[in-house]
């Protein structure tokens, strides 16, 4: 049944997804690479505000900057360790991202073995840690609740996608970072000092995942080490709908998504009685459907190739 | 000498596995650059494949009609001495082989269609697109039940397990892997010293330019696809058979990073180099298993972890200080220098 | 003159607000030796983009031969016979000079990707299209270059090894865009030499696009101009730098 659950569900979603899609369109565009470390900066905001919790911090505010600070640190620093000097060499965005799915894994278990530790230490479960933290309180309407970390989500999702468009339209280091979107070369001999303009991208941009990263635990109200890499297909889809150009679209994506993991998936199962567990299926589905039908040929760099379905006439 | 000769025997049959994964892998990224993202959905086709295919065909022989993760099926099985893998040798045999067969084709053909429509859009997206793909597999297999969701199949064992004598059995499969091994590496070889592997290196260098010389460039990497995935499917094939069950938490995404360091590593664009990391990633592996086993729990980060962080690691530091990796990418070898030796001569 | 072999008729190319192209009409005869001017940004390069099925124009047709092409995709309209060049030359690094050349004849056996494997079937076949190859690269003095890396390159020889490398094949026009940009005057006047000796002995068509008029204007027998993306004028060389119109968008351009 498709009642108000599933539409509060598509609404909280689909606000995470935004958050969490945004700043990897923001640096795809800025750098043509897709950056698998994105994947960390959800797990490390989600693990910021569950950590907090388990020691007593539960003001989700004070989790969000903090997580904030945290992704955009470590996203700074990728980009001077490893990113930028590869850049410099000339290597090519493949290569960077390949580089990136390198410090992917890296991370990824860095914090497996991390949690490992502080299982020992703080003697309770950090592989899988309950959120426990305070925002908003629910708010009941008639007989519908509205859940408190549903309204956090949409304070902060409102907030946050507002700031990065006043930054990126009004301010001048936004205009500087979309002129490196533009032309890099023409960028650089206009005097743009493209090494901080880039970093502070990056800082904007993982900050703005971990946040993301901190959302999507309110939703998933469990987080474990795997709950950046739960989300890799949707948060790529999300992203290919943006053509990993388009902000607007890519958060028009992000409900387009999360619409279908909710609301497409249950009528499905109460029409045809598809198992939910088809879920990825569908999600998948959009994502081959928008290669096909809308294949991102100007950003993704692409073949000037197209498939014929119908033979065209002669003379 | 006991130890050794147990120990090469039991991890020549991996490193032939993933020996093959990474000369597939750098048939795609090395020579064509395409970025497979994915290839562990093409293995776990070929080791859901042929796990599916043996154990209800065993099944159907010994009269069971009983699903196949069930505990009546194992037990039909590989009860030792009674199960069906010691009462039919013969078919059990022929099972492996027409697997490695039906595997290629199927992984083959999966490739050849999951990516065909996404050649076009740029290597980025081609590698999410199969990404995608493998996870929605393995989410696929984790809620299939016929095939047992999350806990898969079990019940089979080395095809040669009949024999009784376990040196001896697990030698042969060590034997049968390696030779599959260097068929698939001469293959490569001979595939890629050709001037269809003059044009996947161009392809790689510029394929909008190899379009415009005439190259239907979207069919050469859809061929290359098909052929890479059904290695991967091969190597299923031979890790159903080495493990003696499935399950489809071995083909996490990360699987396929492990690969691609071990591409990275050897050097991308060079057959050799490709084992050579397949070797190095092996061993490393293996050292790590047997030291995690002599110091226990004092090691500072549980092996598991470990193996993975040095996987991310190798990849990043390889790529910024040595790219070219071990051994650096090879030009190819036609006979046109014998030709023009002659024409030199000649004229 | 002979009938003409390529006809391009009111082609269109708009990117969104953009009309690189507006409603191009004209033809290259066969044997001919074209030139396209026009000043930046006139569409030219465009134009080679929707002849060689890089774009689908977005109005008009394009007939090569008497066959309809526009539409086609780039490998098809190769196949049919022309060959292009880029306007920043696009060689292939990875390959040798040699390998470059011997890359372009199209179905070759040993591309096929059941007999790349078997040697034995296409290594006669390779040998001979090498040592055509070689014979071709003396004989526009690149012989000394044959196992070189196409980065020891110089630009102008680059420009050139673009140009002899559909000689390979049968192609039968030749679109050329920029040939001469970036080399030095007199190796200029060399490849244009070169261009027309093949015109004259090999009967090839040439459609050149150049912005060095002073080179062009003395080989070419007919020129279009295009300006804004529409065809400003065309004519003999020697009318259309008369021309006010042509003299005014240059000037203006
Ligand atoms: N892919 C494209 N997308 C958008 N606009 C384009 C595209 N290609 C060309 N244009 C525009 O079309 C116009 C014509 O470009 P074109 O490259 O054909 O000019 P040209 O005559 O070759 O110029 P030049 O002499 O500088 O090479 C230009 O304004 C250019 O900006
Ligand atoms: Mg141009």
């Amino acid at each position: 049944m498709v009642g108000v659950s599933e539409v509060l569900n598509t609404v909280q979603m689909g606000l995470a997804y935004m958050v969490i899609a945004l700043p990897l369109t923001l640096s795809y565009r800025v750098t043509q690479v897709i950056n698998f470390v994105h994947i960390i900066f959800i797990t490390l905001g989600a693990y910021t505000v569950a950590l907090l919790g388990l020691i007593g911090l539960t003001n989700v505010w004070i989790a969000l900057g903090i997580a904030f600070l945290l992704g955009g640190a470590l996203a700074v620093l990728d980009n001077v360790a490893v990113f930028e000097p590869l850049w410099r060499r000339g290597s090519d965005v493949l290569i960077i991202m390949v580089a990136s799915l390198g410090l992917w894994i890296f991370y990824k278990y860095l914090i497996y073995a991390v949690l490992d530790k502080l299982f020992i230490i703080l003697r309770t479960n950090t592989l899988s840690v309950l959120v426990r933290t305070e925002g908003f309180p629910s708010v009941t309407l008639g007989a519908v609740t509205i859940d408190g970390y549903l309204i956090d989500t949409v304070v902060t999702s409102v907030v946050v996608t507002l700031a990065l468009y006043l930054i990126l339209m009004k301010t001048r280091i936004g205009k500087a970072i979309r002129a490196i979107a533009d032309n890099q070369t023409l960028a650089e001999i206009s005097g743009i000092p493209r090494g901080r303009v880039l970093n502070f991208m990056w800082f904007l941009a993982g900050g703005t995942a971990a946040v993301g990263g901190v959302l999507w635990a309110l939703f998933q109200t469990t987080v474990t080490p795997e709950i950046g890499d739960q989300i890799i297909l949707q948060v790529f889809s999300i992203a290919v709908i943006g053509g990993l150009y388009s902000l607007t679209k890519t958060a028009l994506g992000a409900f387009i998504v999360s619409g279908t993991e909710n609301i497409v998936i249950a009528v499905l199962h109460d029409t045809f009685g598809l198992p939910l567990s088809f879920r990825p299926f569908l999600v998948f589905s959009v994502l081959l459907i928008v290669i096909l039908v809308w294949p991102p040929l100007g950003a993704g760099g692409g073949l000037p190739y197209r498939f014929r379905i119908r033979p065209r006439a002669r003379r | 000498m006991e130890f050794l000769i147990n120990f090469i025997i039991s991890w020549l049959p991996i490193f032939a596995i993933y020996g093959i994964l990474s000369i597939s892998l750098n048939l795609e990224i090395g020579y064509t650059g395409m970025a497979n993202f994915g290839k562990v959905a093409f293995y776990a086709i070929g080791a859901y494949l042929s796990a599916a295919l043996t154990m209800s065909v065993m099944l159907s022989l010994v009269g069971k009609s009983v699903p196949l993760y069930s505990i009546e099926a194992v037990q039909a099985l590989s009860t030792p001495g009674t199960g069906a893998i010691y009462t039919h040798p013969a078919a059990y045999v022929g099972l492996f082989v027409l697997s490695l067969v039906l595997a290629f084709i199927v992984a083959g053909v999966v490739g050849y269609f999951i990516t065909y429509p996404t050649l076009r859009v740029g290597p980025a997206f081609l590698g999410i697109t199969v990404l995608a793909f493998g996870e929605m597999f393995r989410v696929f297999m984790r809620n299939y039940e016929p095939l047992g969701s999350t806990k898969g199949l079990f019940g089979l064992n080395n095809p040669f397990i009949w024999i009784g004598n376990p040196q001896l059995s697990q030698g042969l499969f060590a034997l049968v892997s390696l030779a599959l091994l260097l068929a698939i590496y001469i293959y490569a070889e001979r595939f890629v010293n050709s001037p269809l592997g003059r044009t996947l290196r161009a392809i790689k260098d510029d394929e909008v330019a190899a379009l415009c010389l005439g190259k239907h460039v979207p069919r050469v990497k859809a061929t290359v696809f098909f052929i890479a995935s059904g290695m991967a499917g091969v190597a299923g094939v031979l890790w159903t058979f080495y493990q003696g069950s499935v399950q489809p938490d071995t083909f996490v995404p990360i699987l396929t990073f492990y690969v691609w360091a071990m591409v990275i590593l050897g050097g991308m664009g060079n057959n050799l180099g490709a084992l050579l990391g397949a070797a190095v990633f092996t061993l490393v592996d293996r050292v790590l298993t047997f030291a995690a086993g002599m110091m226990g729990p004092s090691l500072i980060i549980p092996p598991n972890y470990l193996r993975w962080m040095i996987v991310g690691i190798v990849i990043v530091l390889v790529l910024l200080f040595r790219p070219e990796g071990i051994r650096p990418a090879k030009p190819i070898k036609t006979p046109a220098w014998e030709a023009v030796k002659e024409v030199s001569e000649g004229g | 003159m002979a009938e003409p072999i390529l006809e391009v008729k009111d082609v269109a190319k708009y990117f969104g607000g953009v009309r690189a192209l507006d409603g191009v009409t004209l033809s290259v005869q066969k044997g001919g030796l074209i030139g396209l001017i026009g000043p930046n940004g006139s569409g030219k390069t465009t134009l080679f983009n929707v002849i060689t099925g890089f774009y689908v124009p977005t109005r008009g047709e394009v007939w090569f031969e008497g066959e309809r092409i526009d539409g086609l995709n780039p490998n098809e309209v190769y196949l049919k016979g022309i060959v292009r060049t880029f306007q920043i030359p696009r060689l292939f690094p990875s390959l040798t000079v040699l390998e470059n050349v011997l890359l372009t004849p199209p179905n070759q056996i040993g591309e096929k990707p059941l007999y790349a494997v078997l040697r034995s079937r296409w290594e006669k076949q390779e040998k001979e299209l090498a040592k055509k190859a070689v014979k071709l690269l003396r004989r526009f003095g690149l012989g000394r270059y044959i196992h070189a890396n196409v980065s020891e390159l110089s630009a102008a020889h680059i420009k050139l090894l673009e140009t002899i490398r559909g000689l390979m094949t049968n192609a039968k026009l030749y679109l050329l865009d920029e040939p001469a940009a970036g080399v030095a005057y007199d190796m200029a006047k060399e490849m244009f030499s070169f261009v027309k000796r093949l015109r004259d002995e090999e009967g090839l068509t040439f459609f050149i696009i150049e912005h060095r008029l002073e080179v062009l204007m003395e080989f070419v027998d007919y020129v279009y101009v295009l300006h804004n993306g529409k065809l400003l004028a065309e004519g003999k060389p020697d009318e259309v730098v008369q021309n006010k119109a042509v003299i005014e968008a240059y000037l203006g351009g």
